[in-house]
C-alpha cells in the first residue's frame, strides 16, 4: 500500500542523546535534520517531505539498540532508518530490519558488517554501513607510516611498533589489522598488540613497559576521547621518543579543549571526515550557520550524507515503502549499490559485497571512487587539525612532533 | 563496337597501356595515368618503358620494381621490360604487370592490381611459419619431455618394485623417500612444459599492482631455504620494505627460477637474495657462488633447453627452462633481466622493476572480512556438543570469524583428547546434556583441570526451564538458549574474552 501524495515519509534515527557518546549522537541529529531540511525545501522525494524520528540509543548496548528499532520500525513505520554510530549492539538490530524489509544506513564502522551482509545478502539486502570497516584504520595507518618514512619525511630510530588496544571489538579489530600489515611494510611489532582488559586511569606503568621495548611508533586504539586526553596529558610528562597515532577521539574539540598545547604532534585518523574542499567547506559552513560556531560538522556530516545519498535513490526507483514494503526497497538498494554519490564526505560507493562504502586511498587508487581515510596532526591547539594526507585532500604538511625535534 | 570497348578501356580499375613496336607509349587509359603521376599531368606519349620506371623511382612513387624470374633481357624484352615485373609502389599498392602482343606490332600492358592477394599470401605465410616453429617447438618439447621424464619414471619402475620387496619398514621408508623424489622432479619438469605453453599460447595475461615486495621475498624464504640448507649452501635474503609495480606471480616465478638456479649450480657458498634503489627502478638480485659463466654463454642461458655441461648427476636437474621462460616473463611485464657473472666466483641475475606507491599498495588479501581481520581472529575455542549438525553449524560461524575450532567428540576419554588439543582453547563452548548423561558443566570443569591456562567458558542448552538456567548460571557460567544467534554469541564471546567485568556470571 502506497502513501498518499504529500505525506511525509518517517525516517528513524537511533542517536545516542544520552550517555558517553551524547555528544556526537547530538551532531548526528543535527546532521540529518539539516539534511532533511534541504531535501524538503526542494520538493523532498518525489513531492513527499522526509520526517526524521529520532530515538534516543543510549549506551548503545544491545537491549537499547533493540529497544529502538523496535520502536522505529513497530511503532513509528519508518521508511528507512539512517543514524551515525551505535557500537555494541553487534548487528543483533539487523534481524529486525531484515524482517521489515526496509533500508537502514548506519556508519559504525565495524568489520562485522562485512561478515553479516556475506553470510546472507539476499536477507540483509538494506543494510549499508556508509564508511568504510574500521579494519582499514589499521592498514591504512600502516601504509601512512610508510609513506613518512619513505618520502624522508620522518626518520624512524628502528622498526618497531607498540600497539596498545582498548577493549572494544572496534579497537581490537584496528589493533590486528596494524599488526598484520605491519611486517609487510617493513615493521616489526614489540608484542603482539597490548588489548587492555578495562581503561586504566593511570596509563603510566603500561608506558614505562612500552618504553623498555624501545619502539619507534606507539599506535593507541581506543578511541573515547576523554580517555584518550588523560593518556596524552600522561604520555607528555615525559614523552617516550615515538610517533604517536591516537584513534578517532583525539580529534574531538573535548580532547583539545583538555589537552591543549600538550596535543601538538599527536596523529590521528578517520575513515569518515569532512575534506576542506569546496564541498566540505560549504557544508560546514551552512552547518555552523544552522547549529552554533561550536558546533561539530565534522560528525553531523556522516547521516547528513547518507540521508542525501537515500532520497536521490529513492527518487530514482520511484519512492519509497514502510516495513512489508521489501519489492520497492530492494529497488532503492540497487540503486545505492549502483549510483556512486559524492557527498561533502568525499565518494560513497558501496562495495558490491560488503555494502560498505570503499575507502581511498586504501582499497582504490581513485579519489573519485573512494572515501577518504584521512590523516590529521594536532599541531595549533587554537586551529583546526592539519589534514596532513592522502592526497589529493591534504592541505598541511607534516611536523615532527616537538618531543622528536 | 568500338566506341564500347574504348568506354570499357577508360573505366577499367586497373591501368592499360598500349606501346608500340619500339616500347614507346601510343596512349594508356585513365587508370594507368592515374598511377604514374610523376610526369605533372598525364604520362607524355613516346615515353619508352624503361623511362617510365625510373621516372617513378626517381619521384619515390615506385619504391621497388622486380622483374619475372629468369627472364632473358633480349634486345626486343628489353624495349618491352615491364612485362612480368612486379612493381611495389609508395602507397603500399602492387601491381604485377601482364603484357600481351596485339595487332600491328603493338603491345598492350596491363598493370593488374594485386595488394590484397599478396597481403594474405603474406599472412597465409606468416601463419605457416608460425604453425611450424609451433610445431618445431612441440617436437622439441616431446623430444626433450621423452628425453627428461624417461630417466625419474626409470627410476620410479625400480624403486616401486624394490618397495614391494623391502625386507623391513626402514628399507621401505626409504624408497618411499627416493620415490618422493622421482615424482617431485617429474613434477617440475611438468610444470616448466606448462609454463612455456602457455607462454606460447599467448595464455599468461599480465596483473600489474603495486605490492610490498617483502610478500615475495618471504615466501621465496619459504620455498627455497630447506633446500638450500639441506645442500648445505649458507641462502641469505636481505629484506625490503619497497613497494613495486608489477605482476606478484609472475615477479615470484622469475625470482624462483634465478634461486633454483643459483642453488643447483652452486657446490660450496652462498646464495644471497637482496634488492637495490637505482633511481624510480628497484633492482632485485640473486647472487651465487657457482662455478659463473663465461662471457660467450651469457646469451646462450637464456636459450630454451640450453643447460652448461652435463649436469645429470645432479638429483634435481632441470630442462634447461628456467631462464627461458624467465626472460619471456620479464619482456611481457617490460623489466628488464641483467647478468653479471666471473667465471670461478659467481653470478648474478637481476630483474629491474619500478618502484611502487606505497599507498597503492595491496595487501594481497582477496576478501577483507573477519576471517582475516575480526576481534578473534587467531583465537581459539573447544566445542562440545554431541549433535553434529549443530556442531557443524558453529564451527562454520566461529571459524568465519577467523577462529580456530577443536572439538571433544568422546567424553569417555578426555584426559586423551585434552592432551590432543592444539591448540589449547581460550574459550569452550559447551552443550548441557552430553550424550551418555554427560553435563557440559562438569566436563568444563574436568577440561580445564588439565589445561595449562584454565579458560572461560559458555553453556547453550534448549532447555529453558528458569530453575536449570539459575542453577548453570550460578556455577559461574553464561548460558545461550539454542538456537544460538550469532549477535548474542558475540557479544557473550567479546565480553567473556576482552570485558569480563560486563559478564554478570563472572562477577
Amino acid at each position: 500500500m502506497t502513501d498518499p501524495a504529500g505525506t511525509p515519509i518517517p525516517i528513524g534515527s537511533m542517536v545516542p542523546l544520552t550517555g558517553p557518546a551524547s555528544n556526537d549522537g547530538q551532531e548526528f541529529r543535527n546532521g540529518l535534520s539539516l539534511a532533511a531540511e534541504e531535501i524538503n525545501a526542494n520538493g523532498g522525494i518525489l513531492g513527499r517531505p522526509v520526517r526524521p524520528i529520532f530515538v534516543d540509543s543510549g549506551e548503545q548496548t544491545a537491549p537499547e539498540i533493540m529497544h529502538a528499532i523496535r520502536t522505529l520500525i513497530g511503532e513509528h513505520r519508518v521508511h528507512a532508518v539512517i543514524n551515525g554510530y551505535n557500537i555494541g549492539a553487534q548487528n543483533s538490530e539487523y534481524e529486525v530490519v531484515a524482517d521489515a524489509g526496509i533500508i537502514y544506513i548506519h556508519h559504525n564502522t565495524l568489520l562485522q558488517h562485512h561478515d553479516t551482509v556475506m553470510s546472507d545478502p539476499e536477507r540483509y539486502f538494506g543494510c549499508f554501513m556508509g564508511d568504510p570497516a574500521e579494519y582499514w584504520y589499521g592498514q591504512g595507518f600502516i601504509k601512512f607510516l610508510s609513506w613518512l618514512r619513505d618520502s624522508g619525511q620522518w626518520r624512524p630510530r628502528n622498526r618497531k611498533i607498540a600497539i596498545v588496544s582498548g577493549p572494544k571489538p572496534y579497537s581490537i579489530v584496528i589493533a590486528n589489522a596494524m599488526a598484520s600489515a605491519s611486517p609487510q611494510f617493513g615493521w616489526d611489532l614489540t608484542f603482539r598488540p597490548r588489548i587492555l582488559r578495562g581503561v586504566p586511569q593511570d596509563w603510566r606503568p603500561l608506558l614505562e613497559e612500552v618504553r623498555a621495548h624501545d619502539p619507534a611508533v606507539l599506535a593507541n586504539t581506543h578511541y573515547h576521547a576523554s580517555d584518550l586526553a588523560r593518556f596524552q596529558l600522561q604520555f607528555t610528562e615525559r614523552p617516550l621518543p615515538v610517533l604517536l597515532y591516537l584513534q578517532y577521539g583525539a580529534l574531538h574539540r573535548s580532547f583539545s579543549s583538555i589537552v591543549g598545547e600538550k596535543g601538538r604532534g599527536a596523529i590521528v585518523g578517520t575513515v569518515i571526515g569532512l575534506p576542506r574542499d569546496e564541498l566540505g567547506q560549504s557544508f560546514a559552513a551552512r552547518y555552523k550557520a544552522r547549529y552554533g560556531e561550536n558546533s561539530t560538522p565534522e560528525v553531523g556530516c556522516q547521516p547528513y550524507s547518507s540521508l542525501h545519498h537515500y532520497a536521490v535513490a529513492a527518487s530514482v526507483a520511484g519512492g519509497t515503502e514502510g516495513p512489508g514494503g521489501a519489492a520497492r526497497n530492494r529497488r532503492i538498494a540497487r540503486v545505492l549499490m549502483d549510483l556512486p554519490f559524492r557527498s561533502v564526505v568525499g565518494t560513497i560507493r558501496y562495495h558490491p559485497k560488503w555494502q560498505s562504502a570503499v575507502p581511498y586511498p586504501d582499497a582504490t587508487q581513485d579519489p573519485s571512487l573512494g572515501m577518504p581515510h584521512l590523516f590529521y596532526q594536532l599541531q595549533d591547539p587554537d586551529a583546526p587539525p592539519a589534514l596532513v594526507a592522502p592526497t589529493p585532500f591534504a592541505d598541511a604538511r607534516f611536523e615532527l612532533p616537538p618531543w622528536l625535534v | 563496337m568500338a566506341d564500347a570497348a574504348l568506354a570499357a578501356f577508360a573505366a577499367l580499375g586497373h591501368g592499360l597501356a598500349l606501346w608500340s613496336a619500339d616500347g614507346l607509349l601510343v596512349t594508356g587509359n585513365p587508370a594507368f595515368h592515374r598511377r604514374f603521376d610523376c610526369f605533372g599531368g598525364e604520362v607524355p606519349a613516346g615515353t619508352a618503358q624503361t623511362g617510365l620506371l625510373e621516372a617513378a623511382e626517381r619521384s619515390g612513387l615506385l619504391v621497388r620494381s622486380t622483374p619475372a624470374q629468369g627472364a632473358p633481357e633480349t634486345l626486343l624484352e628489353a624495349r618491352h621490360m615491364l612485362g612480368g615485373r612486379t612493381l611495389i609502389f609508395s602507397d603500399g599498392m602492387v601491381a604485377r604487370v601482364e603484357s600481351w602482343p596485339a595487332a600491328d606490332g603493338l603491345v598492350v600492358t596491363l598493370f593488374a592490381d594485386v595488394t590484397e592477394a599478396k597481403r594474405s599470401e603474406r599472412l597465409l605465410e606468416k601463419a605457416r611459419d608460425a604453425a611450424a616453429a609451433a610445431d618445431q617447438s612441440k617436437s622439441r618439447f616431446l623430444r626433450a619431455a621423452n628425453h627428461d621424464l624417461r630417466q625419474p619414471l626409470a627410476s620410479l619402475k625400480i624403486l616401486i618394485y624394490s618397495c614391494m620387496a623391502a625386507e623391513s619398514e626402514e628399507q621401505r621408508q626409504e624408497t618411499l623417500h627416493a620415490m618422493d623424489v622421482s615424482v617431485a622432479i617429474m613434477e617440475e619438469l611438468l610444470g616448466a612444459l606448462l609454463n612455456i605453453g602457455q607462454l606460447d599460447a599467448g595464455k599468461v595475461e599480465p596483473n600489474v599492482q603495486t605490492f610490498q615486495l617483502s610478500t615475495v621475498f618471504d615466501r621465496l624464504r619459504v620455498q627455497f631455504e630447506h633446500q638450500a640448507r639441506e645442500k648445505g649452501l649458507d641462502i641469505r635474503i636481505v629484506g625490503s620494505r619497497a613497494a613495486v609495480e608489477s605482476d606478484r606471480v609472475l615477479l615470484e616465478r622469475v625470482l624462483s627460477n634465478f634461486v633454483a638456479n643459483a642453488i643447483r649450480y652452486t657446490e660450496t657458498g652462498r646464495v644471497l637474495i637482496g634488492c637495490r634503489r637505482r633511481g624510480q627502478m628497484l633492482r632485485l638480485e640473486v647472487h651465487d657462488s657457482g662455478p659463473g659463466i663465461p662471457d660467450e654463454l651469457r646469451k646462450k642461458v637464456f636459450e630454451e633447453f640450453y643447460r652448461i655441461g652435463d649436469r645429470q648427476q645432479d638429483r634435481r636437474h632441470s630442462l634447461g627452462l628456467g631462464l627461458n621462460i624467465s626472460q619471456r616473463l620479464a619482456e611481457m611485464l617490460g623489466h628488464e633481466i641483467t647478468l653479471r657473472s666471473a667465471v670461478g666466483r659467481g653470478s648474478c641475475f637481476a630483474i629491474d622493476v619500478p618502484v611502487g606507491d606505497v599507498w597503492h599498495s595491496h595487501i594481497g588479501e582477496p576478501e577483507i572480512n573477519e576471517r582475516i581481520g575480526g576481534e578473534f581472529a587467531g583465537l581459539s575455542c573447544l566445542i562440545m556438543e554431541d549433535d553434529a549438525h549443530l556442531r557443524e553449524a558453529l564451527i562454520r560461524l566461529l571459524e568465519r570469524w577467523g577462529i580456530v575450532v577443536t572439538t571433544i567428540e568422546d567424553f569417555t576419554r578426555v584426559e586423551e583428547a585434552v592432551a590432543d588439543l592444539d591448540p589449547q582453547p581460550d574459550i569452550i563452548i559447551t552443550d548441557y546434556r552430553l550424550r551418555g548423561g554427560v553435563q557440559g558443566t562438569d566436563l568444563v570443569n574436568q577440561v580445564n583441570d588439565l589445561l595449562n591456562m584454565p579458560c572461560p567458558a559458555i553453556v547453550v542448552t534448549a532447555d529453558t526451564s528458569p530453575e536449570l538456567i539459575a542453577g548453570i548460571r550460578a556455577q559461574g557460567f553464561p548460558v545461550l538458549i539454542k538456537p544460538v544467534s550469532p549477535p548474542g554469541l558475540r557479544v557473550i564471546m567479546h565480553n567473556m574474552l576482552f570485558e569480563p567485568e560486563l559478564v554478570p556470571e563472572l562477577t
